[in-house]
């Protein structure tokens, strides 16, 4: 009787190692071949396709290997007149977009190759009376919009450019039964959106409005058998929220709550060992988000090949230190 | 890129979908560089709702082309007559039910539907509740629909009880379905509303829905919805904000005040303190000073308090508490004292005594006959904590081991959660204004509720498993800390234990100077036991050692 559990069934053939050589090879090839029709079909979130693919060269201590130059001048070249950034050449600005371009001018500590008090201007615009963020003119709200402004304004050190009190009391307005965040008020919990939230809380100094055992508690219980972390109850793991459920944790100081070993097997098993990168799962195709993920992931339980990553800002830890911006983790 | 199964292919196989993707894409650059031209020159017309549709179709989240098709709507709806408007808006309907048909999770499209429901003429929200169902029907756990449902229902004013209705015939096609039980818990309260506690719910609709996640979980004892949504039920009454504690030092010219639930002095709420019937100016500062919110707060009083008798007073708006330093006497504090047992549950304390007594028995018999189910295990523990912690603990203990058998992933959960329930229980037990507190021997893993320790002055917490003491800034009358038998590293936070004078550090595994270093500003240290741990194998750490905390009498190594 019941529901079987959603799972996946690791093979024994699944790579066990860590493959950081090929993950080099393969983001190293990926941003290379902008003819793809992959490359072409994803242009739509490019920006953000980038922070993936220096951060995790970053973290595995292959930034060398990226062109500082190309990069910058691409993202310069994203800047609106509103100060918002688009993910690409002629595309809209959007929040989602402006926080990976202020992460990849803060990777490459160059913040000040571009308008710094225009984009302060144009995230702090966006901000509503309730305390809600649009993600652009247009007027979506969502959490994610959220921790997209407030990780902004603190990577460019001008929190206050917004009402704090605000946005803090939106946020807790779409906490649940069960301790975690949706999107908006009455939203389902998604660990997607918990990330958001508690990572925002951090970066404010307002942890302590999370019921963090009962969160954690939540938190915890989307590790499966097969060791994989789902983003929701009765949903299949998936890599990426070996991020957003570990980082979430880690914030929370309750990261020690899931099984490390059987996770770093399950996120070690969504290799691919001909062509590098990881997938969502053990099997599918991989992409350069979930190799990001991946490899944060691994870092945050402590993996010595990868450098050190910031649980909230998810970059590496030193630049957040260069950077010189504080938050709180319990 | 999501379940996007890799399939071996043959060469041949390679090169033709290599062909068939570069004639796509020269197909979708040719038309990509002719919308942002025709946008360029703001065009807004029907062929760029063409050329936008037949990208957006295959690529719903290049959402710069949905706010193009906004422009264009935007500027139709200066320039068209109604009937025209109506259909264009119709189409644009048409069309996103057929790109949510192939992308049913594109955030892009659910946010297009609702630009165009706000913006077109005699909007059919009706209409836009049957889809709902709909999609829900294909996807019971879609969360932009439910969204989007919620949105629709906002302004097709369908009220919460037609909505509870609806979860509640969700639920009864499958038990299985978190989203619904999460819709509950937001129409519940707004529904039936208990006026004594604000956001909890009448006890007879209570009742009802014990009733219903029992259905679901005697069906289906594993499955996690209904388990989640009874751990909801159970409750936790919302605290009010007040002072429970006032604690004065005359030696520290010291103030403490223990809030009923964390808050930010300044921000939420104005705290003053008088003299003897003089009002005082100064800072307050948390013990680990900062002035993040907090439970404990402290203030120093800017004039000596001599030998006689004082009367301190700290108030609130609608709340104070006085606390009187007696003649000679070095402190004093206020706290009232409760009855043993009671002063944890209000973390699980909605229901009545009856309806828990009833839950319990009802997760016994499912018990018997799922004796390795965790949920039932964890629910039964937490049910007895929430009737009577004391009583219950020999059968809350041997729970958690049977759970840590069942369920060896999250063991370190379980064990934490076994530290909290005995360290409530050991306050309970030993009262909130003991001198001495003894948390020895007991397996903890982590630390809780320190706040509650704060006038402690001797606290043992030897023989655990403590790798850390997260909360320890909050010892602050400790003059006697044993911390024999654990694994910590360092003294973290123990800089902020001003009165500290006897430190147990005993078989430890502290291997750095640096793990110390916080002792150097324990100014009334006099006694470190540091015996037991790796620093001690280190040449001229002694020497060193002395060097760092000069003030020490005694030092045992």
């Amino acid at each position: 009787m019941g529901t079987p559990v959603k799972d996946v069934e690791l093979k024994d053939s699944a790579p066990q190692n860590l493959l950081l050589d090929k993950h080099v090879a393969y983001i190293e090839a990926y941003s290379a071949k902008k003819d793809e029709y992959e490359y072409v079909m994803t242009e739509y979130l490019r920006m953000s396709g980038i922070y993936w693919g220096l951060t995790v060269m970053d973290l595995m201590g292959s930034l060398d290997r990226m062109s500082r130059e190309e990069v910058l001048d691409f993202v310069k070249g994203c800047q609106h007149e509103c100060g918002g950034f688009g993910a690409s050449i002629g595309h809209d600005p959007h929040l989602l977009y402006t926080l990976s371009a202020v992460q990849i001018l803060s990777l490459y500590d160059g913040v000040s190759s571009v308008n710094v008090e225009k984009i302060i201007e144009f995230v702090s615009s966006l901000q509503q009376p309730d305390g809600s963020f649009y993600g652009d003119k247009w007027g979506e709200v969502d959490t994610r919009f959220s921790f997209c402004a407030v990780a902004c304004l603190a990577l460019l050190k001008k929190i206050d450019a917004i009402n704090v009190d605000k946005a803090v009391n939106y946020v807790l307005s779409c906490m649940n039964f069960d301790g975690g965040f949706g999107c908006r008020p009455g939203s389902e919990s998604h660990s997607g959106q918990i990330y958001c939230c508690v990572g925002m809380l951090s970066i404010l100094n307002r942890l302590h409005h999370v019921q963090a055992d009962m969160l954690g508690w939540w938190l915890c219980e989307r590790q499966l058998p097969s060791g994989g972390l789902n983003g929701r109850p009765e949903k299949l793991p998936d890599v990426c929220y070996s991020w957003w459920v570990l980082a979430s944790l880690k914030i929370i100081g309750r990261l020690h709550w899931i099984d490390r070993d059987k996770l770093v097997r399950f996120i070690l098993a969504c290799q691919d060992e001909e062509t590098g990168g990881f997938a969502d799962r053990p099997g599918d195709m991989v992409d350069p988000f979930h190799t990001l993920f991946g490899i944060a992931g691994l870092s945050l339980l402590g993996e010595r090949q990868i450098r050190g990553v910031n649980p909230v800002f998810c970059m590496p830890e030193d630049v957040i230190k260069r950077i010189g911006v504080s938050m709180q983790l319990l | 890129m999501h379940g996007r199964l890799k399939v071996k292919t043959t060469a041949e196989q390679q090169e033709a979908k290599r062909k068939e993707r570069e004639k796509k894409m020269k197909l979708y650059n040719a038309a990509t560089s002719k919308i942002f031209q025709k946008r360029q020159g703001q065009e807004y017309d029907q062929e760029a709702l063409e050329l936008t549709a037949q990208i957006l179709s295959a690529n719903s989240d290049f959402y710069t082309l949905w706010n193009y098709r906004k422009e264009i709507f935007l500027a139709f709806k200066e320039k068209s007559t109604e009937d025209e408007l109506h259909k264009l808006f119709e189409d644009e309907l048409s069309f996103l039910e057929a790109c949510l048909k192939g992308n049913p999770k594109s955030y892009g499209c659910w946010e297009h539907r609702c630009f165009v429901m706000l913006t077109m003429p005699c909007p059919d929200w009706d209409r836009e509740l049957m889809l709902c169902n709909k999609y829900l029907e294909y996807d019971e756990r879609n969360f932009h629909c439910w969204d989007y449902r919620r949105f629709v229902v906002k302004r097709a004013q369908v009220t919460p009880e037609a909505e509870f209705e609806f979860t509640t015939s969700k639920i009864s096609s499958n038990f299985s379905n978190y989203s619904s039980w999460h819709y509950r818990s937001k129409l519940l309260p707004l529904i039936h509303p208990d006026p004594k506690h604000p956001g909890g719910v009448k006890d007879d609709v209570l009742i009802k829905e014990f009733e219903l996640a029992q259905n679901a979980f005697f069906t289906d004892p594993n499955d996690q919805s209904a388990w989640f949504y009874h751990r909801w039920l159970l409750g936790r009454a919302e605290k009010q904000l007040a002072i429970d504690c006032v604690y004065v030092s005359r030696e520290l010219r010291r103030v403490m005040v223990r809030l009923s639930k964390p808050a930010k002095i300044g921000a939420d709420l104005s705290l003053q303190v008088s003299l003897d019937g003089v009002q005082c100016t100064g800072e307050w500062t948390t013990p680990a000073n900062s002035n993040d919110h907090s439970l404990l707060w402290l203030f120093n009083l800017t004039a000596p308090l001599d030998g006689n008798e004082h009367k301190v007073m700290v108030a609130m708006e609608g709340s104070s508490r006085s606390c009187t330093l007696k003649d000679g006497d070095e402190k004093a504090s206020s706290v009232d004292e409760v009855k043993p047992g009671t002063l944890f549950s209000y973390q699980l304390s909605a229901a009545t005594s009856d309806t828990l007594t009833q839950e319990l028995d009802a997760c016994q018999q499912l018990y018997e006959l799922e004796p390795d189910n965790k949920w039932v295990l964890l629910t039964i523990m937490l049910l007895m904590r929430a009737i009577d912690p004391l009583k219950y603990l020999k059968e809350t203990l041997e729970h958690i081991d049977t759970i840590i058998k069942v369920d060896p992933c999250r063991t370190n959960y379980y064990k934490d959660l076994r530290s909290k329930f005995l360290i409530e229980n050991a306050i309970e037990e030993q009262g909130l204004s003991a001198k001495s507190v003894d948390l020895s021997n007991r397996e903890l893993t982590t630390l809780r509720h320190t706040e509650y320790m704060c006038t402690a002055e001797r606290i043992d917490l030897s023989n655990n498993k403590l790798s850390s003491l997260p909360g320890c800034e909050s010892f602050q009358c400790v003059k006697e800390l044993e911390l024999k038998g654990n694994q910590l590293k360092s003294c973290e936070k123990m800089e902020c234990l001003p009165l500290l004078e006897d430190l147990s550090l005993t078989d430890n595994s502290i291997s750095t100077m640096e793990g110390l270093r916080p002792l150097t500003l324990c100014s009334k240290l006099k006694k470190l036991n540091i015996m037991g741990n790796p620093l001690c194998e280190q040449d001229d750490f002694v020497e060193e050692l002395r060097n760092m905390l000069p003030s020490l009498d005694t030092l045992i190594t």
